[in-house]
């Protein structure tokens, strides 16, 4: 039995309406209590009055695990030279930077106080190795989203006309089989289509096999998720991303959810116009307006920033199209198991360069205009935009007006004549940042013991020191603890701990295994068995990491 | 149908010798040894036997003396504490042994090198300068209408290649599999696998692989439409390059098939950047992909975890602290050669072909006790084989795939990893 107290400190909760409010917690063998009765014993005291304490932050997208990961890292030796993590007598060494070993990753993750980290794109067939990946990410919980929707047992299914009951069979069946925490669709059904050498799909274009359209996919997919009671919205990377003039494109996702909960992910790289003399233009205020007016979309931004990063993503037809866009220009492309693909493509984002400007510009107008910080979230979509070390820098940008000013004055004077950043004056608080990345993403995902500090949530906590500079404050936390432990001091790794893995248990019939069978022997390159990971075996995929199952209650 | 409560033998078992990773074998665990009783090929079946049965009982040695488990740890670990710059070779590994290999390398300040690595780091680095458009297992079965294989006949490699990959019983698509066209480049390859079930014969350009970069660069300067020298280039006839030229270029899906050790060491940089090369040129306008084939003796086990927990491939030097990548400094045949290495760990869970060379400095040996071996090494530590004695997890030839391995039968052996992490620890108190 431990009982740590911290004392003093000025708490901020948005998830218990808690805002700067002079609080003592108190943990018991890892979990927050209530102020113990009589005289029970404390194990460790820490006095922190005048500290900022927050929970630990969640990362509801980083791309941090699994197969294209790995690509990106075997590619760019050239990313790490210059970043290594040095072995101690507790850490192991590691490198990288856009494109991090797991265990820098982890370090660096629990040294910015950030305590959980969620991949957003795993292939169902690699599952077993994002896993593997995440279990050898220290520090921090993880959990996946699994890819649906250019799986060609589900474009079958639709092809076939089956009904709803079969899909939401199929989509449980896939989750508990990956051990994932939720479902992605990424450029529906055209992964897929560039397999059929289809290289672009609007949203209501058809596959030339098969003649499904995204928007199908969409509905039928958000329609599962919700009637299974996943309690992540389905997680979208909509279609045409990056291509000027998508705006209409994204505002027809959001329609095809036909009011469902739908999270898009990344918008900012699905936000543009084509006015001006370029054809490339801001339309962050109708995107914006939109997630405004319509409750049951929330979205992640997918902030770009400036400097060297690598974009690695599901969409291999875009990855190819913009694979000559590359810095250095090298890319690496895949087509995966009648399953899902990839492509990975260094990228290098210049603030001179109008585009590069104009998209810095527009993911930070969204963060601004959309008003809820409930249902919008703060991602670089690490590493696509940025590496997610540049956190605490995004961060300032969204708390500072006059830091924002001061960089909006220094990039490319055509993309900055045409934002209107400069007139937003919007400036963030501790608590809005808090909800954004704490209290949102953990009821987004639904880790009701996570994301929150009231009696009950597993003692994931940060101290600060306030700073008037938001980036020294969040880049340098004075106490992260981890499950109760304390694993950070003054932003530095005190003990090494293995997080845990969320995955989402929803019912289903087991009846959808007398057609999932057959055809993995008829098509497929392993058996059915071989592809389920049991609960036993993502433990050990994790190297001993500790399940955490949500069990989900059927809606609809 | 064997019913699996009562029989003796264990269906839809992953087989982890070679990079296919088979997952269908019926293997009988009834007998003296493991009897691969359904599917698999000539080496699953030698391998499942041999590693089943060799030395259940064999002892760790030092200088050839039977010695405790722990006693063999410690001296392990004294000979790490004692060396500047010890280095890992073999590694044929699965995940599990390859993760307990990186924190033993780690803190003993070592190189991990594969035994296939002098292909592997040279694949790597077309890798690094280029990238690649690749394919998987799946999407060959299923979509692939031309198969060009550049230099292999993908069975020396992967046995099963053709049975399970190009004459299937049927595809997801209008795909008829015995249709598909088959073309072989390069002479001495076994080419039979290649007729179709109908008896059709594959296209064989036949010519010393030595030159397959002259015969990949008349592909790519017939597809740039560039002129090339010559009625007969490589002594066959212009007009069936520019007809399998204008085949790619008609095909829907086309794969190329390549693979590492295939080819010359000091061409393979090469061969891959052309066949890169030429891929690129075909997605213009048409679908085509590389597919590598990889994976065997778990070298891609092993590259996966180094890759991803360091962020580095091997021939990664953990001597200053920090990882330091250089491929050209780092193998370890040049380190020991050139004395720079000053011991020698040869660990290996899944194969036991290839011997350890001799070196002349102190040598660590953890493998099956039916390693290979010319000469006794001063410390040898006997382990079990993952997918025979234990479960564990194998990275198949496409990169994509990970296959759980199982444990089919008792042994008293110890696994590479706890082994590995014994000697960690050891290592970790003779340090301080």
């Amino acid at each position: 039995m431990s009982l740590i107290k911290l004392s003093g400190g000025r708490v901020i909760d948005p998830a218990n309406g808690v805002n700067d409010q002079v609080r003592d917690i108190w943990v018991r063998d890892g979990y927050i209590v209530a102020a113990p009765d009589g005289n029970e014993k404390v194990t460790a005291e820490y006095n922190i009055s005048g500290r900022i304490v927050m929970s630990g932050a969640i990362d509801m997208h980083t791309h941090i695990g699994g197969g294209k990961v790995n690509i990106a890292r075997e590619m760019l030796p050239e990313d790490h030279r210059g970043d290594t993590v040095e072995r101690t007598e507790l850490t192991r060494s590691s490198c990288g930077h856009a494109a991090p070993g797991t265990l820098a990753a982890g370090y660096r993750y629990a040294e910015m106080g950030y305590t959980a980290c969620f991949e957003p794109a795993v292939l169902p067939i690699n599952a077993r190795q994002a896993h593997m990946e995440m279990g050898d990410t220290p520090m921090v919980d993880t959990g996946g989203y699994v890819m649906l929707g250019s799986d060609d047992f589900l474009l079958r299914m639709l092809a076939a006309n089956e009904d709803q009951q079969a899909i939401n069979d199929y989509v449980a069946w896939t989750l508990n089989a990956t051990q994932t925490v939720g479902v992605k669709v990424v450029n529906p059904g055209a992964i897929s289509a560039f397999k059929f050498n289809q290289r672009k799909l609007d949203l209501d274009e058809e596959n030339a096999y098969y003649g499904v359209t995204p928007r199908r996919i969409l509905q039928v997919l958000s329609r599962a998720v919700h009637e299974l009671g996943v309690p992540k919205p389905l997680h979208v990377h909509a279609s045409n991303l990056g291509v000027p003039g998508n705006v209409g494109t994204t505002l027809g996702t959001m329609d095809a959810a036909e009011g469902l909960p739908i999270h898009l992910t990344h918008i900012q790289f699905h936000s543009y116009g084509t006015e001006g003399d370029r054809k490339f233009s801001s339309e962050a205020a109708r995107i914006a307006e939109a997630i405004n007016r319509q409750k049951n979309v929330t979205a992640d931004v997918g902030q770009i920033l400036f400097g060297q990063t690598v974009t690695a993503s599901g969409d291999n037809m875009v990855q190819y199209r913009n694979a000559d866009h590359g810095s250095p220009k090298k890319s690496v492309i895949m087509d995966i198991e009648c399953d899902a693909g990839c492509g990975v493509v260094p990228f290098k984002y210049k603030d001179q360069n109008f585009v590069n400007a104009l998209q810095w510009a527009i993911g930070l107008e969204i963060f601004l205009m959309v008003d809820d910080p409930w249902r919008v979230f703060l991602t670089t979509d690490h590493p696509n935009g940025a590496p997610f070390t540049t956190y605490p820098h995004l961060i300032k940008l969204l708390m500072d007006r006059s830091y924002r000013n001061a960089m909006l004055d220094t990039i490319n004077p055509e993309a900055r004549a045409m934002s209107n950043l400069g007139s937003l004056d919007r400036e963030y608080s501790l608590y809005e940042i808090a909800t954004m990345t704490r209290a949102a993403p953990a009821k987004l995902i639904g880790l009701a013991d996570r994301g929150h500090l009231a009696p009950g949530a597993a003692a994931d906590i940060v101290v600060y020191r306030e700073n008037a500079d938001p980036e020294r404050m969040f880049e340098k936390p004075e106490l992260v603890f981890k499950d109760g432990e304390l694993v950070v001091r003054d932003g530095r790794i005190v003990k090494v701990v293995r997080g845990n893995i969320h995955a989402v248990k929803p019912e289903f019939d087991i009846g959808i295994e007398k057609k999932i069978q057959p055809y993995f022997e008829r098509y497929h390159s392993v058996r059915m068995s071989n592809f389920k990971i049991s609960n036993d075996e993502l433990c050990e995929c994790g190297g001993g990491t500790k399940l955490i199952p949500h069990a989900c209650k059927k809606r609809g | 149908m064997t019913n699996e409560a009562t029989s003796t033998v264990m269906t839809e078992v992953a087989c982890p010798m070679c990079g296919h990773a088979c997952d269908d074998l019926s293997v009988d665990t009834a007998g003296a040894s493991l009897a691969v009783v359904a599917k698999g090929c000539e080496r699953a079946r030698s391998s499942f036997a041999r590693l089943s049965t060799v030395g259940d009982s064999a002892l760790p040695r030092i200088d050839g003396k039977p010695v405790s488990l722990d006693a063999a740890c410690a001296e392990a670990a004294r000979v790490l504490g004692a060396a500047t710059l010890p280095v890992f070779g073999g590694m044929a590994l699965d995940v599990g042994g390859a993760r307990a290999a990186m924190e033993l390398a780690d803190q003993a300040g070592g190189v991990i090198d594969h035994m296939n690595n002098e292909f592997g780091w040279r694949a790597s680095r077309v890798v690094q300068d280029g990238g690649g458009i690749n394919t998987t297992l799946a999407e060959v079965r299923n979509r692939a209408d031309l198969i060009l294989l550049v230099g292999t006949d993908a069975v020396s490699a992967q046995p099963r290649f053709f049975e399970r990959c190009v004459w299937v019983g049927e595809t997801m698509f209008d795909l008829a599999p015995a249709s598909r066209r088959i073309v072989y480049l390069g002479g001495g390859l076994d080419t039979a696998p290649g007729v179709s079930p109908d008896g059709r014969q594959p296209d064989v350009f036949e010519f010393d692989l030595m030159r397959m970069p002259e015969a990949l660069s008349v592909l790519n300067a017939l597809m740039a439409k560039q002129p090339v020298t010559g009625e007969a280039p490589l002594g066959i006839a212009l007009a069936r390059w520019q007809e399998l030229v204008d085949a790619l270029f008609a095909a829907k899906y086309s794969v190329v098939v390549w693979a590492g050790p295939a080819f010359d060491a000091a061409q393979l940089d090469l061969n891959v950047g052309a066949v890169v090369s030429l891929v690129r040129k075909l997605n213009v306008t048409t679908r085509c992909n590389s597919l590598p084939l990889a994976g065997n003796d778990g070298d891609l086990s092993m590259g996966a975890v180094h890759t991803w927990q360091t962020g580095y491939p091997m021939r990664t030097s953990y001597a200053s602290g920090a990882p330091k990548f250089d491929p050209v400094h780092n193998g370890i045949t040049r380190l020991l050669q050139t004395g720079e290495a000053d011991a020698l760990v040869w660990l290996n869970s899944l194969a036991d072909h290839v011997a350890p060379p001799a070196c002349g400095v102190p040598t660590v040996v953890i493998a099956p006790p039916s390693q290979k071996l010319d000469g006794e090494p001063h410390v040898f530590i006997p382990v079990a084989t993952p997918g025979i004695h234990h479960s564990g997890h194998f990275v198949r030839t496409d990169k994509v795939v990970t296959l759980p391995l199982r444990a089919l039968r008792a042994t008293s052996l110890p696994a590479a990893e706890t082994v590995a992490m014994s000697i960690a620890a050891k290592l970790r108190e003779v340090r301080t």
